[in-house]
């Protein structure tokens, strides 16, 4: 395979798409059109681009889906024909390293041993008692051993390791479409959402990431509360929800989540992400007519008091003024008309609106906690995970396990008794050599000594 | 005076300086003994390193933090420089060449320097925000520098290789390099070495981010120049295969993907913006 990337008569199409040309080429490719989606913010609203940019850039980012460079058409295109690169090239290799795995490493001959990078031999003068204990010397210092009889009229012994690392490169090549294969079925058959919950609050849907659509859960989570800690320096320590899974109004599941360590339920994953703070206060309003109420009233909303005809919201809020928190109050009636008061714990306040004098007194005034959820469903995450370990796996076999042989062979030539010891290695040979002395030493130590 | 970890990584900054400086000589002036004494220095100074990153672990406990000195640049500048020594020592040891040391600790006391004497870097013990407050961190920070560090090797030793030139014997400095050969094996297997660190940490990271995120890509800037990186590496890997792509290229594209890895170190925090605040103090 190496360097033929046209091999004789074959269609110049198959031949493209198995090259290795086409692997480098598609690699940097790959490599230079990833970095525009880091030099251009993605998933902006096209007006940002608009505004940044001018009228033609603007116009080309559109077509070519610059906003969403890793998900724009020509750039899952590359992905695809480097899938199909991939497959190809590993297609067209298959029936060589086949053969490759398949050819018997007793298949020998006598001059093909000799023509071994590793070698040594020995002379003996008498015969089958020595090489019995050669042959068992063999067997103890080069491992497992296989045997023929009759290869060049002499007996041949074989300790091969690692024919199976021919395989490593496929594991490496295929990993990388695992994982891919993986990350489509996630992006197919999953979700992302993001999720904010008052404390005390509960749903059974989400907002998915894009803001488009809202997605059924299937249960119910529950945001018992927020927890938020920080250093003496005043950096974030620790945000922590307390959750509860209610399936079919029964609590299945409570626990509390943090920043790297999500609660998963039925294949859906929550991940603390961020919080909010939202004021909230409870004011006691009494009226001259003799009407009084007590109004919880949440930030961002317009709470109504029926039968004074009145509407209440927080126009504004202070956490602190002097130790105690203030809130600025407004109050509305049907006509239009508007006031507000600021309040303040424990001090009571009048304001005349409408024809009415009004009683004012801050109960209760307090910051609520939302606390913000990623919401994730990934049947594709095991997919890649797996991929991941086999690219590792592959990687360590292509480049640290190797495929070697030691022959042994015991026989007459030109009328005397040799043993020849071979060896080969097809990666790492400073170890093979060490080896093969190691070998070598024991069988010297037997035969040698008969010199 | 109490020892303190700045103290210790101070001395070890001047100590990576003085190597880089000897190997230099070694290689210019081809004494011996100042190779001796330059790998003594380097191995001071890593000894030294050492001794101070685990003070300042401890040093954290003591401030009630508690966590592995691998949490932001600053540390992350000193476990680089640590790594790439390592790296060096390890390589010297194993070929007995003593002028690599020219190409290669240049990086080390660079990057001490830059993080003991840079304005842009604070050194203070801080303690990890929630983001940070995963094993991962660990795993992941280690794995990545071994790569980066490796990849640094991998560029001095690029660069090594397009000065060398084909000189033999006798002319000049360029002859007391290793042959063009033996660089270029060597480069080839700190590639390759660099590579599965690379690819373990770039794993790690997203083992990581879906722990801590849920989404274990996201097309943030850094992952995204970590994966450049790991195609810039995965091409020099495959540029063997394709006839025409030999010893210039490959020192040419080891030199091309260091420079990806300081962007993506700096440069992503710098200039672009995501996910990864991790570095940007
Ligand atoms: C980014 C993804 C890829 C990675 C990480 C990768 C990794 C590797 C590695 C580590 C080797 C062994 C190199 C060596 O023995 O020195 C290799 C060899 C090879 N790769 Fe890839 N590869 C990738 C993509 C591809 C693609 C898309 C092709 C499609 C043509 C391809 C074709 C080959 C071939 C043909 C060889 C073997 C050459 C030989 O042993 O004769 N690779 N690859």
């Amino acid at each position: 395979m190496k360097n033929a990337s046209r091999g004789r008569g074959e269609n110049p199409v198959i031949s493209f798409l198995t090259s290795i040309r086409l692997a480098i080429f598609l690699l940097i490719t790959l490599a230079v059109t990833s970095i525009v989606g880091t030099v251009i913010p993605q998933g902006e609203p096209l007006q940002f681009y608009l505004e940044r940019y001018g009228d033609t850039a603007f116009r080309l980012i559109h077509v070519l889906d610059l906003d969403n460079t890793y998900g724009s058409w020509w750039f899952v295109g590359l992905l695809i024909l480097f899938s199909v690169n991939l497959i190809a090239c590993t297609l067209k290799r298959l029936p060589h390293t086949l053969a490759l795995y398949r050819k018997d490493s007793l298949e020998v001959d006598l001059d093909r041993l000799i023509r071994s990078s590793m070698k040594r031999s020995w002379e003996t003068a008498n015969g089958t008692d020595e090489i019995k204990r050669a042959k068992a010397i063999f067997a103890k210092a080069a491992g497992k051993a296989v045997g023929r009889d009759g290869v060049d009229g002499g007996h041949l012994l074989l300790a091969e390791t690692g024919k199976w690392s021919y395989w490593g490169l496929y594991i490496l090549h295929s990993s990388i479409l695992v994982i891919l294969f993986g990350a489509i079925i996630g992006t197919f058959f999953g979700f992302k959402g993001n999720l904010l919950l008052f404390e005390g609050e509960a749903t059974d849907r989400v907002m998915s990431r894009d803001g488009q659509r809202e997605i059924p859960l299937g249960f119910q989570v529950r945001c018992n509360d927020f927890f938020l800690d920080f250093y003496e320096n005043g950096a974030p320590k620790e945000y922590r929800s307390d959750l509860s899974i209610y399936q079919n109004g029964t609590e299945v599941l409570s626990r509390s989540i943090r920043v790297n360590s999500p609660l998963s339920y039925d294949g859906i994953t929550f991940y603390q992400s961020s919080y909010q703070a939202v004021p909230e206060v409870t004011i006691r309003v009494t009226s001259t007519d003799g009407l009084h109420k007590s109004l919880t009233i949440p930030a961002f909303e317009k709470i109504p008091w029926q039968e004074a005809r009145l509407v209440f919201g927080i126009l504004q809020y202070l956490p602190n003024v002097h130790g105690a928190p203030a809130a600025r109050i407004a109050v509305s009636n049907e006509k239009g008309q508007i006031d507000a008061i600021w309040l303040v714990p424990g001090r009571e306040k009048d304001l005349r609106f409408d024809g009415k004098d009004l009683r004012f007194t801050l109960e209760k005034a307090h910051m609520r906690y939302m606390t913000g959820l990623q919401v994730k469903k990934d049947p594709g995450v095991w997919i890649v995970w797996l991929g991941c370990t086999a690219l590792i796996f592959g990687f360590v076999i292509v480049f640290w396990v190797p495929h070697r042989r030691i022959w042994l062979w015991c026989g007459e030539r030109d009328g005397k008794t040799v043993v020849l010891l071979a060896g080969q290695s097809n990666k790492n040979q400073i170890q093979f050599e060490k080896d093969f002395a190691r070998v070598e030493d024991a069988l010297d130590r037997e035969l040698g000594a008969m010199k | 005076m109490t020892l303190t970890s700045s103290y210790l990584l101070s001395l070890t900054t001047f100590a990576y300086l003085a190597a880089a400086f000897l190997y230099l000589v070694l290689w210019v002036f081809r004494v011996r003994k100042v190779g001796v004494l330059a790998t003594i220095v380097t191995v001071g100074g890593f000894s030294l390193q050492t001794a101070g990153i685990i003070l300042r672990w401890i040093e954290s406990y003591q401030l009630g933090y508690g966590h592995a000195p691998l949490s932001n640049l600053y540390e992350s500048l000193v476990f680089f420089s640590w790594v790439t020594i390592l790296v060096y020592l390890v390589l010297e040891w194993r070929i007995r060449n003593r002028v690599i040391g020219a190409f290669a600790t240049p990086f080390a006391s660079l990057t001490m320097a830059y993080a003991s004497f840079s304005p842009r870097v604070e050194d203070a013990i801080q303690p990890l925000i929630p983001a940070l407050q995963s094993n991962w961190l660990i795993a992941h920070v280690v794995t990545c520098f071994l790569g980066y560090a490796s990849f640094a090797v991998a560029c001095g030793l690029g660069i090594m290789y397009l000065i060398r030139g084909d000189s033999r014997e006798g002319d000049g400095i360029l002859s007391s390099l290793p042959r063009k050969r033996v660089i270029d094996d060597l480069m080839h297997q700190t590639i390759i070495f660099g590579f599965l660190w690379l690819s373990i940490g770039i794993i790690t990271g997203a083992v990581w981010a879906n722990e801590a995120w849920g989404t274990y890509w996201s097309w943030d800037p850094k992952e995204t120049w970590s994966l450049i990186t790991w195609f810039v590496y995965a091409i020099a890997l495959h540029a063997r295969f394709v006839k025409g792509w030999t010893g210039n290229r490959i020192a040419y594209l080891s030199i091309i993907g260091f420079i990806s890895v300081i962007f993506t170190y700096f440069g992503v925090n710098f200039l672009l913006s995501g996910l990864h605040s991790y570095g940007s103090q």
